[in-house]
């Protein structure tokens, strides 16, 4: 009896180390990472595939009360100045969780790359996981945390900075301070950036190539306002700096184009040279930006695009439609619906967003150039601009000068009519896409919204609603919300 | 004082069991040492040579089951004596030294013990034996043991499949229904294949499965698919492959073991939480071969208008009169997707192909043919469906020598189909050979097959909109909700009799002509292979082995025609309206400025999908039994167990099939390039692997025929929670101690009493949930971008690593007390229990920065309580006639302790009910409703907000000021059986119930209809003008400006979701009543039949009570259309006849 307990323990054991292994078989259709190519794939969500416009853009200074169209909460919230109660797309909270769920693809591709060991063949992997963990962080920064400033920013609470996949359900985090969070970004940014391979992408445009890198470096060392850096990288963003070709050729090419969706679609296109880094959302925008209460009107339509233009003298190419006629808009947010099923009639709604854009990276260098001294520099980059946005453009009559400067702004400190300058073109070029809300928290800009109720919301500079709240759920992980 | 007494005995057994178990359980060399003082006895075999000296008389005789079956090995013994002897292979006994005036029992294992007088010399007796039910004198098939009930400690039913098989129905998991107390089953649909939601004592996970494990023949039926609580009534075409007991021949099955709590589960593990259903099969028997026929004939009634509540064609052209006055029904609806007889009317009104207007522009000639369908008053339910004839014609031959025996058996099930648009035929095979190849050596081989052939209306997936708060399915025709929702104005042929069209999805449409032209073809095909071996090691020592190899493959092809409404929709383009809004046209993105096309200008669809599981399940185990100095009995179990199952899933559309056109496929690229574009994949292949591997260990032992305990442990592994290791694996246990009072010295003096048990269980039990990331989860996707030349294929973080991911578990206590009295007259069975449920999955909003907003975790916690009684028993007993009676009762009632998922509005008002914490398992919860709206008559609730409002925001969840309703599942329910016999006539009355359930009616409320809606008759009574609401409660019609007001808010809909739609489940059905009459035996033996009875029975004829806010609406059916169809009211008329 002894000896058959021995034999029933020996072949238990012996069944027991088969047993695992006969467990380890993958229960269902998942995808295991074992190539290269494979993290790459991983690599192509750690871009936030939520957008921010939407909250960005309505509690802007491009929109106002138009008195007609649906309310819906994403967008009056946001409008009113109230922590947003929505948690569905283009909410806050939506942004939230998309820019972790970017970071969380991008920490597990770095986890995977460690295990392989074979990390050579994974060098450019790494370097787009790097940059695209800084992005979504930067970016987190800027809208969940005090805005960047120099002399606070080493005690002003951050967000949490994450670089490992968290393995257990409910971890705690710190948000330290906006000053690590900044460094942690830059630390990854200048490590990751020279990693980037452009030849590892299929869609080189939905990824982080050397350009898209050297162009969120521009836009990062701008808001650190540390200026020759910015110079730096935005001059290793096109080739031969020739940003004149690179824009988006409003006066030429769009001008032809008659038909309104195909004008719209055409803007995020990855052949769109200006497009440097494009991410699919899903989103609501194209149908909010346009129909909604709060937006934008006729009267901050034309003083957008005012005719003519005052500094070039010229009219604006950019093509102005309306809706319903009290709704204005720039087609350039286009709808990609996706149905449930073939045949259903519902389904969700995805906003392809260009992240990044030449356009911006002109911007950003002629404000460090502005702010270095160079005023010839900054107005040639104006220039560049009015070049390809002004109808039937002429360098001799459209030509921008300082004295023109000057004259509309009314101040003699060219700097200063540089800047306003710079601000103003930046309003019109990216009205719709949120781009003004941080030119906003950056010269610390009052905004105020008026509503047909007669209500009248000012939202001064060092406002606390400035800074979005932070979703009440991460006091699960030890996250305390923002002062209010 | 009795009270208190009794439980300090209790608490002693518990304590001296404890010790004990723990004693067995550390070790398995305990069966070395033999207990002290013991000695082997052999049994002590009564042979008749020993009483010939005491010999009066000597009896001979036969003894058959009813079947005419015969029985070997039953015990015949003289009352009062120590003669007996029992009955060899072919059922004869012959008993000498009888006196003459003595009294003979006969007594079998699960059969009713008779005593027969040996009066006036008589001395050849021919007996049939009346198989018992629920009796206690039987055993508790586990699957893994058969044990005595005596010596079983667990809480268990046996249902013999004579006495629950209800003739004419076809699946096995229906018949359940109010046999055993803790078992409900509800008809959410009645289609064939499709399951019932059967629970064992309630819910036991709140996102997990809760439908019990089926087991046959010792071998867990794992299911083709696994539909989940919410999927069961969705009415989708998938649900048609939700029972997995489809494929059983009813006729076949022997018995059920309804296993209830831990102990009785233990064996099963970690897949045991929500009890187990055990189907043993028959098996050949010693004899000679008999021959079984069983043929029933059903026929189901059509429904009835009478039964519902939907206005007649008069009132609803009343009603459409409104509407055409408030400005909804004008000429505009031309260009609407869907239009009844006011679109007909306005496109008669219009010059057709000849040059002709057929319907003249005047009043007159509107108002003659508006009431022409004014009067039509058609029956839907006549043209739709048909007083059926399903049939079902079963064989069985069974026979055998004491070598080996033999089963065989067939069936053939013919449904030609309750609708004009379903049919279902279903074969059967069944083969069991059983051998004893010496005294060491048995096997065992079994093959079952069966295959289905069935049709069903077309139909697509349902699709949730929890903006709208609606459940939406494109092209539906599920006949029995095209009824009750198309309104009786339209007519199905017109004066000449052709078909007649009106418009859906901007085609024309004919529900008979599309019920012809979209339908879904499924054939299922399921085959299993078994094996077992039996091998004496030693006289105590066994070892055996348990193999099947189960492969099931299943095809939907669903075929819509090129003549079908849905084909037609995407060939609708006549008018540039149409042209504007059709969605299934087609509007080339790299064309600038293109207009919608036509894109499949031939043909229509073969939509296919498949479903594969191929399924092995071993078992190896060594039984020692033995009994040591007569007084301890042992029973030790150690095996081990691998399972392994994978399932593939695949599907796709097939565009421009020509039906009519010898089947050639015509496709338009850009139908392909349309599907690509709006990222829809065009086929879809999922695999699933399922491995699983356990160990485990049980042991049984009774001192002295009155103290028995019960103890078990099991390590259970499985790949289904990922790649972690620590995971994957997972101990069980359970113990349980009885004690059989009845044994005790002071019992044996009462004689009235014949059995009292008292017993006790408890135990973990676990089953897994639903979540798979124990590691990180990976899943490929393409991505959703404008243009197809940019999208790639990525790799989604589905899921985080989770490494604390485990089973969801469960301890569960069961007290009960099992007694018999009066020598059969009464039997019952008491049972308590709670089960305390922990680590459920439960899915809650995270702070996101890990990288995913909602988890499923093991963060839920839910208790239950229950109580169960089954009270039944032979009550009269006479020559001629008899009074049999059975009750059951199972109370249960679960609570969610802890869950911190934040529902929103729309998941807990819906008719499947959600979960929230402090609440039962699927609570109903409602909008309340604040009064019609003084100036429109429009519904106003209590909005997320707590204001009075129109509009309520479904996806909020801010849930406080919901009204929670009840539970969805009942709380008590059960059956109440009466069988009535005189001479050869046999009467069954079977009565269910369930109480303390909530339902939501029908949502027929909707902000605009249209005159193809059919209306409920409360609309006679809805508010017409202000004031109105001060008397009613049923919104307005609303009118065209109006509805323009409600901007994006759906008060109509929020109406169907708000208290006033709530009905009370509970309700008291007449399940069956069946009279049998069994030819006598006389009869039969001169024209050569061993039996002949005649069954006629009527199932479900009488709902006797339900609550009258129902109006017709059944409390048990989800209408949700697709393939779901409500349970019936069917008549049998059932032969069998033996040979």
């Amino acid at each position: 009896m002894q000896r058959t307990s021995f034999y029933i323990g020996f072949a238990l054991l012996i069944l027991c180390t088969g047993c695992n292994k006969y467990l380890e078989t993958e229960p269902d259709n998942r995808a295991l990472i074992n190539t290269p190519q494979k993290v790459s794939q991983l690599l192509a969500t750690a871009y936030p595939q939520a957008g921010y416009a939407s909250f960005a853009e309505t509690m802007s200074d491009n929109v106002t009360d138009i008195g007609v169209g649906p309310q819906e909460r994403v967008i009056t919230d946001p409008y009113l100045f109230v922590d947003s109660r929505d948690n569905n797309e283009d909410s806050p909270e939506f942004y939230w969780n998309a820019c972790y769920k970017a970071i969380a693809a991008a920490n597990q591709a770095l986890a995977s790359i460690k295990v392989s060991g074979d990390t050579s063949a994974y060098t450019a992997q790494k370097g787009e996981a790097l940059v695209a963990r800084a992005y979504a962080h930067f970016m987190l920064v800027n809208f969940f945390a005090t805005f960047y400033n120099e002399a606070t920013a080493a005690s002003d609470p951050g967000i949490p900075y994450v670089t490992e996949p968290e393995t257990i359900v409910i971890k705690q985090y710190d948000r330290m301070t906006v000053k690590y969070v900044y460094d942690m970004v830059e630390k990854d940014l200048f490590e990751g950036v020279g990693l980037i391979n452009d030849n590892s992408y299929s869609v080189p445009k939905y990824h982080f190539t050397r350009s898209a890198a050297y162009a969120f470096a521009s836009r990062f060392y701008l808001f650190k306002k540390d200026y020759a850096k910015v110079i730096q990288y935005a001059n290793m963003v096109v080739p031969n700096n020739d940003f004149a070709s690179n824009l988006r050729p409003w006066n030429t090419t769009y001008n032809d184009i008659s038909d309104v969706n195909t004008l719209m679609r055409t803007y995020a296109k990855a052949t769109e040279n200006a497009n440097l880094l494009l991410v699919e959302t899903e989103s609501l925008w194209a149908r909010n930006a346009v129909n909604n209460r709060y937006g934008l009107d006729a009267s901050i339509q034309s003083t957008l695009f005012k005719r003519p233009e005052p500094l070039s003298g010229g009219n604006w190419a950019i093509k102005l439609y309306s809706i319903n006629s009290d709704h204005k808009l720039v087609p350039k947010i286009d709808e990609y619906f996706v149905r449930v099923t073939v045949n259903a009639e519902i389904g969700n709604a995805y906003v392809m967003v260009p992240l990044l854009t030449v356009e911006e990276v002109l911007f950003n260098r002629a404000e460090a150039y502005a702010y270095t001294g160079n005023s010839a520099g900054a107005i040639a980059d104006l220039n560049t601009y009015a070049s390809k946005r002004m109808l039937n453009y002429s360098a001799t009559t459209n030509i921008i000068t300082a004295a023109k400067i000057n004259a509309v702004y009314g101040t003699t400190n060219i700097r200063d009519g540089i800047i306003r300058a710079i601000l103003d073109y930046k309003r019109s070029e990216f009205v719709h896409e949120g781009m003004r809300w941080f030119d906003i928290l950056r010269y610390g800009l009052t905004v105020t919204h008026k509503t047909q109720e007669g209500q009248t919301l000012v939202l001064t500079a060092n406002d606390p609603r400035k800074v979005l709240q932070i979703p009440s759920s991460a006091a699960l992980s030890g996250v305390a919300q923002n002062p209010r | 004082m009795q009270r208190s007494n009794f439980l300090n005995r209790r608490n002693r057994e518990h304590r001296n069991f404890l010790l004990f178990t723990i004693l067995l359980l550390l070790t398995v060399r305990l069966s070395a040492h033999p207990l002290p003082g013991n000695a082997l006895v052999k049994t002590h075999v009564v042979t008749t040579k020993d009483f010939t000296l005491l010999a009066d008389t000597t009896i001979r005789g036969r003894i058959t089951a009813k079947d005419g079956s015969v029985l070997p090995g039953v015990s015949v013994t003289v009352k009062g004596k120590q003669t007996g002897t029992t009955t060899n292979m072919d059922g004869v006994f012959v008993l000498s030294g009888v006196a003459s005036n003595a009294t003979i029992i006969i007594s079998n294992v699960g059969y009713e013990t008779m005593e027969v007088k040996v009066a006036g010399g008589r001395t050849a007796f021919n007996l049939v034996m009346e198989s018992a039910a629920n009796t206690l004198q039987d055993v508790v098939v586990t699957g893994f043991q058969s044990i005595d009930k005596k010596k079983f400690t667990g809480a268990a039913v046996t249902l013999k499949a004579v006495d629950v098989k209800m003739d004419g129905y076809t699946d096995v998991s229906r018949m359940l229904e109010g046999r055993a107390a803790g078992v409900s089953v509800q008809n959410v649909s009645s289609t064939f294949g499709s399951a019932p939601k059967v629970r064992i004592r309630g819910a036991t996970s709140i996102n997990g499965d809760n439908k019990p494990l089926w087991v046959v023949d010792g071998v867990v039926l794992e299911d083709i698919v696994n539909i989940s609580n919410d999927q069961l009534s969705s009415g989708d075409p998938t649900t048609l492959l939700g029972s997995s007991v489809a494929g059983i021949n009813s006729n076949d099955i022997e018995s059920f073991d309804i296993l209830k709590d831990a102990a009785a589960t233990a064996l099963y593990g970690a897949r045991a939480m929500n009890g187990v259903v055990v189907i043993t099969t028959k098996k050949g028997r010693t004899g000679k071969p008999s021959i079984n026929y069983v043929g029933n004939f059903s026929t189901q009634l059509k429904p009835m208008y009478a039964d519902y509540n939907i206005m007649n064609s008069a009132e609803q052209m009343s009603v459409l009169g409104e509407l055409e006055r408030k400005g909804i029904l004008t000429s505009d609806i031309l260009s609407q997707s869907n239009w009844g007889v006011y679109g007909k009317m306005y496109s008669l009104l219009q010059l057709d192909a000849n040059g002709n207007f057929p319907l003249q522009n005047t009043t007159e000639a509107k108002a003659a043919y508006l009431k022409n369908y004014a009067l039509a008053n058609t029956d839907w339910y006549d043209v739709l469906f048909r007083n059926s004839l399903m049939q079902e014609h079963s064989l069985s031959i069974s026979s055998g020598t004491d070598k080996s025996q033999h089963f065989f058996s067939t069936s053939f099930y013919n449904d030609n189909g309750w609708t004009v648009a379903d049919n279902v035929k279903r074969y059967t095979l069944n083969f069991r050979n059983n051998y004893t190849f010496s005294d060491r050596l048995t096997a065992g081989f079994l093959t079952t097959g069966s295959v289905r052939q069935q049709k069903v209306p077309g139909t697509l997936k349902r699709v949730s909109n929890p903006v709208s708060g609606e459940f939406n399915r494109d092209f539906d025709i599920n006949p029995f909700s095209f009824a009750l929702n198309s309104s009786r104005t339209l007519t199905a042929y017109d004066d000449q009799g052709d078909l007649n069209y009106y418009q859906r999805n901007f085609a024309p449409f004919n529900i008979l002509k599309e019920l012809e032209n979209n339908y879904i073809d499924i054939n299922v095909i399921d085959l299993k292979l078994q094996g077992e071996l039996g091998y004496k090691l030693t006289k105590h020592l066994k070892y055996e082995f348990i193999g099947a190899l189960r492969y099931v493959k299943s095809s939907q092809e669903h075929q819509i025609t090129e003549n079908s409404n849905m084909a037609n929709a995407y060939r609708a383009a006549s008018t540039s309206s149409i042209r504007e809004r059709n969605q299934f046209l087609y509007r080339d993105p790299d064309v600038p400025g293109a207009q919608p096309v036509v894109v499949l200008p031939y043909g229509g669809f073969y939509n296919r999908a498949e479903d594969k599981l191929l399924n092995f399940d071993v078992r190896n185990s060594l039984n020692y039994v033995n009994t040591f100095a007569e007084k301890h009995s042992l029973n030790l179990l150690l095996g081990q167990q691998i399972k392994y199952a994978d399932r593939q899933n695949f599907s796709n559309i097939g565009y421009g099939y020509q039906y009519d056109n010898g089947g050639v496929p015509f496709v338009d690229y850009r139908i392909l390039k349309q599907t690509i574009e709006a990222s829809f994949p065009y086929y879809d292949l999922t695999k699933n692997a399922d491995r699983f591997a356990a160990f485990y260990f049980n042991a049984q032992y009774t001192y002295d025929r009155k103290y028995n305990f019960y103890g078990t442990v099991r390590y259970d592994g499985s790949n289904q929670l990922g790649s972690s290791r620590t995971a994957r694996w997972l101990p069980t246990w359970s113990f349980g101690g009885a004690w059989n009072l009845d044994e005790e010295k002071v019992m044996q003096d009462l004689n009235w009493l014949d059995l009292l048990k008292l017993r006790a269980s408890y135990g973990l039990t676990a089953s897994l949930g639903p979540a798979t990331n124990s590691s990180y989860v990976l899943n490929s996707a393409t991505t959703n971008r404008t243009f197809p030349t940019e999208r790639e294929s990525v790799i989604n973080l589905t899921y985080l690593e989770n490494a604390d991911l485990t089973w969801e578990k469960n301890y569960q206590t069961n007290i009960g007390l099992d007694g018999g009295l009066f020598r059969g007259k009464v039997n019952f069975s008491l049972d308590v229990y709670s089960r305390t449920s922990f680590d459920l999955i439960s899915r809650f909003k995270t702070a996101g920065i890990g990288g995913e907003a909602y988890k499923s975790a093991n963060y839920a916690d839910m208790t239950s309580k229950g109580a169960e009684i089954l009270i039944g028993g032979q009550v009269i007993k006479r020559k001629d006639w008899g009074w049999r009676t059975n009750l059951t009762f199972g109370y249960n009632n679960t609570k969610i302790s802890n869950a911190k998922n934040l529902p929103l509005i729309f998941d807990l008002v819906k008719a499947e009910g959600g979960n929230t914490e402090g609440y039962p398992v699927n609570g109903l919860f409602s909008i309340k409703f604040d009064g019609l709206n003084h100036a429109t008559g429009v519904p106003q609730f209590i909005n997320e907000e707590g204001k009075s409002s129109n509009d309520v925001y479904l996806q909020s969840d801010s849930i406080a000021y919901l009204k929670y309703e009840g539970p969805v599942d009942p709380t008590i329910t059960g059956g109440f059986s009466n069988t009535f016999n005189y001479k050869s006539f046999s009467l069954n009355v079977f009565v269910t119930y369930q109480f303390g359930n909530k339902i939501r009616l029908y949502p027929v409320f909707k902000t605009d209809y249209s005159d193809y809606d059919a209306l409920p008759k409360e609309f006679n009574d809805r508010w017409e003008i202000p004031g109105d609401e001060l008397i009613t409660n049923v919104p307005s019609v609303l009118d065209a400006y109006y509805k323009t007001l409600q901007q994006g808010a759906s008060p109509y809909n929020n109406y169907n979701y708000s208290t006033e739609r709530v009905a009370d489940g509970g309700f008291v059905r007449l399940k069956t009543v069946s009279l049998s009459y069994n030819l006598p035996g006389d009869a039969l033996k001169r024209i050569g039949f061993n039996s002949l009875s005649i069954t006629g029975a009527a199932i479900n004829p009488w709902l006797i009570y339900s609550d009258p806010k129902l109006k017709g609406q059944d409390p048990e059916f989800f209408n949700s259309g697709g393939v779901a169809q409500p349970i019936s009211k069917q008549f049998t008329l059932s032969v069998k006849l033996g040979l």
